[in-house]
């Protein structure tokens, strides 16, 4: 598993009260009873976090936790400066 | 004016929830309010504040009690609400699973609605800048929410509504339930009223127009209802929740009727922004208005629960046009000496407490009732809970605004 997999993960935990035990690389988002007003709040919190801009059409509750993980190491490799 | 015609017919309590600072649940919070004791004390959120003191619900678990999700997205309001709502809907025998849920409505007053979640989001706002707003702020403070949230929990699919008429919010939500019954607008209405109002900024509000008790070292000593030394009341949070049938329909299904909701009335003093009329002719109104409807005449109320805020002058307006109404037959009781003003919840709550009353025979004290104010002519029980047989109880409520409600519960 990547390293913003793991963070993601520690946000979950730590920001929205999942039980790790829960979590696998497949779970989506949906699994965890996180609607779309659900996931807008984990994308500010990562923004604020992370300081990864995702907009709010790029992730859908039926994404899996390591397919969000990636596209925010997408999004984050992106923004770095060169 | 006043009502014409035949009484209505009463609706029937099938089920009843509570959630309040005496207890989790209407079992603890009975025996919490006849016990008589206050469980007001300082408050580590209010500290610094010229007011420090509420009773809030103690031990209430959101996430063990509603849920990781409804912990996280729902405003304290409302997880009190759907945890009143489900034990009053258990209690009644009710199933949401197997239920035609276009026929149960959800009225709940609310006077304030997610004030905390405002407070700390604004202050996020101030210090962190707008990104660091939760999306869930509107969902989590609008005043409807608790209804809204209820009827997800229940897959009550009919009429869903809010009353806000302040510190009446709760008994005008139950007396909306009993005319969507009458009408035949639902067969089934889980109503009540919730409320945590309970923050730094509405204490503040509260404490600065001189409503709340500024007895701070004895927290448990401050609210003292119709007490001679009586100085405001005490901030509290909580919900009352009730399921009201048409009786037919409760004994066809062999529901276990509590108690009846007999009669309501509604009025409006139109004379100040907080201050009662103290002549009080529109809770006079709303008092004769609720005994007409159920076809009651003074002399035959057994117990009042009062509004009985333990500020001065409520009391006192209070005392004055009871004992002119209804004279000196019934046994009168404060239960905000236990509970605190739970403010839009109030009316349900004891709405709530007096169903238990008529069912239990059995009339909470007043709290802290130590010499009667001199100019409350009225039979106050206080000390321990007195037994009574009580066949018609009123539950009154006022809010500012000068709103009134009065509902008339009576034995099944």
């Amino acid at each position: 598993m990547s390293v913003m997999y793991g963070r993601l993960v520690d946000l979950l935990v730590d920001r929205f009260e999942v039980d790790r035990a829960e979590i696998g690389p497949d779970t989506t988002f949906e699994d965890l009873d996180m609607d779309s007003l659900f996931l807008v709040e984990l994308l500010l919190v990562i923004h604020s976090d992370f300081g990864v801009n995702v907009s709010d059409d790029a992730a859908s509750p039926g994404d899996t936790i390591t397919e969000v993980a990636d596209l925010i190491e997408r999004l984050a490799t992106a923004e770095a400066p060169a | 004016m006043t009502p014409s015609g035949p009484p209505s017919r009463p609706i029937a309590v099938t089920g009843v929830g509570l959630v309040t600072p005496a207890g989790i649940g209407a079992d603890d919070t009975w025996k919490g309010v006849c016990a008589g004791r206050s469980p007001a004390a300082r408050n580590p959120v209010l500290a610094g504040l010229p007011v420090d003191i509420s009773c809030t619900v103690p031990g209430f678990s959101a996430r063990e009690h509603v849920g990781r999700r409804s912990s996280l997205a729902h405003d304290r309001f409302s997880q009190l609400c759907i945890t009143a709502a489900r034990e009053a809907v258990a209690d009644a025998g009710l199933d949401p699973r197997t239920w035609d849920g276009v026929r149960v409505g959800v009225v709940v007053g609310c006077g304030l609605g997610g004030v905390a979640t405002w407070e700390t989001q604004h202050r996020r706002m101030l210090e962190k800048g707008p990104a660091a707003v939760s999306a869930l702020l509107i969902p989590m403070l609008v005043p409807n929410m608790a209804a809204g949230h209820v009827a997800m929990d229940l897959r009550a699919k009919g009429p869903n509504l809010v009353t806000a008429t302040a510190c009446a919010s709760g008994a005008t939500a139950i007396g909306t339930a009993l005319q969507l019954l009458r009408d035949g607008s639902c067969d089934v209405v889980v109503a009540g009223g919730a409320e945590a109002g309970v923050s730094p900024l509405m204490v503040t509000g509260f404490a600065q127009m001189g409503a709340l008790s500024r007895r701070l070292d004895v927290p448990s000593a401050a609210s003292r209802p119709f007490d001679a030394d009586r100085d405001g009341f005490v901030i509290g949070e909580g919900s009352g929740m009730l399921v009201l049938e048409r009786e037919a329909d409760a004994r066809a299904r062999r529901a276990k009727v509590r108690a009846r909701i007999a009669g309501y009335g509604a009025s409006a003093d139109a004379y100040h922004m907080t201050a009662p009329d103290p002549e009080g002719a529109g809770v006079l109104r709303a008092l004769r208005t609720a005994l007409l409807g159920a076809d009651i005449t003074p002399q035959e109320v057994d117990h009042v629960n009062a509004h009985g805020t333990s500020t001065p002058l409520n009391d006192a307006a209070e005392a004055k046009v009871l004992r002119r109404l209804l004279g000196e037959g019934p046994a009168v009781t404060s239960t905000k000496g236990v509970t605190g003003h739970t403010l839009g919840a109030a009316g349900a709550i004891e709405a709530a407490l007096t169903v238990l009353t008529v069912e239990n025979s059995l009339i909470p004290p007043t709290a802290n009732l130590e010499r009667q104010d001199p100019e409350v002519e009225l039979d106050i029980v206080a000390g321990l809970p007195r037994e009574r047989r009580v066949e018609v109880a009123v539950s009154n409520s006022f809010g500012f605004g000068g709103q009134n409600a009065v509902l008339v519960i009576t034995a099944a």
